[in-house]
């Protein structure tokens, strides 16, 4: 039997409704990995670069945030080779092309609009389940 | 005189960025609050689990509603700013095919009825394809969802003349009254209750607005109880 490790997961996200709407849907989705929680890419970067802290294989990041924003962020992770092989998630409410472009450009491996309902919220984490679960084989 | 129209060019960038700004916040910032309220209330009805309290479940029901359409109407105000930026591409489409594609997709239900009456010379034309898909489409739409009789038919005819195509839609609904002729093109007017057919009241105004940029012009031509007819000419040649 393959034995499986969970994989952590850093979610980069200013709004405290939206951490709490993630941790819900893990809750709800029985996802035990481990979440770490950064509300900015200053944090984040932080965060990524702290001994103490488990390096994530999976980020979801957010857009729109204080201090460093998710594309100026996701632009410093690829530039770094310890950091530039993690899967990243956009999840945002911003719809605009440019945004999409270049989150896509930096290799996102997906770009998830933010649900208005938590319903659709926990299908959209469920979904992010199912791609990290096969980092975890 | 040079000075002064420099001068009016810049108030006219600054109006304009003052929209963009506006346009943003409405698209951004007020939603985030907005999906807050909507998941927060999630989470409550998720925790009261069990509670069979009928008022609070009917209560939970209608702020739920009313968080949605807050929803559609911000999606639409969005829209509308959009009208003159996005989807400006030009390409050749054939007439009838998108008007009968616009009334598939519009329809919702199959006690509906196309009637057509296409008298056109050249099917194809290059043109703003999105653009007049969408008003097709918002017009059918509304016939289809304010109609009140169990069976619904729909008249659609497309005339074409030296400079335009002259589309008219028309539908035997409840029409609408003389008194309220002047706002349907408002946005978020209804002429129903929001309560009765869920609807933003901001398909007509997108309509205008659309039609207004290509250079056309729309029109209602209703009298209550006989139905309502919207009539609408779409230049052939559009420059922008």
């Amino acid at each position: 039997m393959m034995i499986s490790k969970l994989v952590n997961i850093l979610l980069v996200e200013d709004d405290e409704v939206d951490v709490m709407n993630v941790k819900r849907a893990f809750s709800k989705n029985k996802i035990e990995n481990p979440l770490y929680v950064a509300g900015n890419g200053v944090e984040a970067l932080a965060l990524l670069n702290d001994p103490d802290v488990p390096m994530p294989k999976i980020i979801i990041l957010d857009i729109n945030m204080p201090k460093m924003n998710g594309i100026e962020f996701l632009r410093l992770v690829r530039q770094n080779d310890k950091f530039k092989n993690i899967s990243v998630f956009v999840m945002t409410t911003s719809n605009e092309d440019s945004d999409k472009i270049n989150a896509y450009d930096l290799n996102v491996a997906g770009y998830i609009l933010k649900p208005l309902s938590f319903e659709k919220f926990l299908s959209s984490v469920s979904t992010l389940k199912d791609y990290w679960k096969l980092c975890e084989m | 005189m040079e000075d002064l129209e420099s001068k009016h060019y810049q108030e006219l960038m600054a109006l304009k960025k003052e929209y963009e700004e506006f346009v943003y916040i409405v698209s951004h910032d007020l939603k985030s609050p907005l999906r807050a309220i909507a998941n927060i209330s999630s989470w409550i009805e998720d925790d009261l689990e069990g509670n069979d309290n009928a008022e609070i479940i009917a209560n939970f029901s209608l702020m739920k509603g009313r968080v949605a359409r807050l929803e559609s109407m911000m999606n639409a105000l969005i829209e509308l700013s959009r009208v003159n930026r996005l989807e400006l591409d030009q390409y050749e489409v054939s007439i009838p095919e998108l008007v009968k594609e616009c009334a598939a997709m519009a329809t919702t239900t199959p006690n509906v009825s196309f009637h057509y009456r296409i008298e056109i010379e050249h099917e194809k034309v290059t043109t703003l394809a999105k653009k007049l898909e969408k008003v097709l489409f918002n017009l059918i739409e509304n016939a289809i969802q304010f109609h009140d009789k169990d069976k619904i038919n729909i008249f659609i005819e497309i005339i074409e003349t030296n400079l335009a195509y002259e589309f008219a839609i028309r539908d035997d609904g409840p029409g609408i009254p003389e008194a309220v002729r002047e706002k349907i093109f408002n946005i978020f007017y209804t002429v129903s209750a929001k309560d009765l057919v869920e609807t933003t009241g901001a398909g007509l105004t997108i309509c205008k607005k659309i039609v207004k940029l290509v250079g056309g012009t729309i029109e209602l031509v209703s009298g209550e109880g006989s139905g309502t007819t919207f009539k609408f000419s779409w230049p052939k040649e559009i420059v922008l």
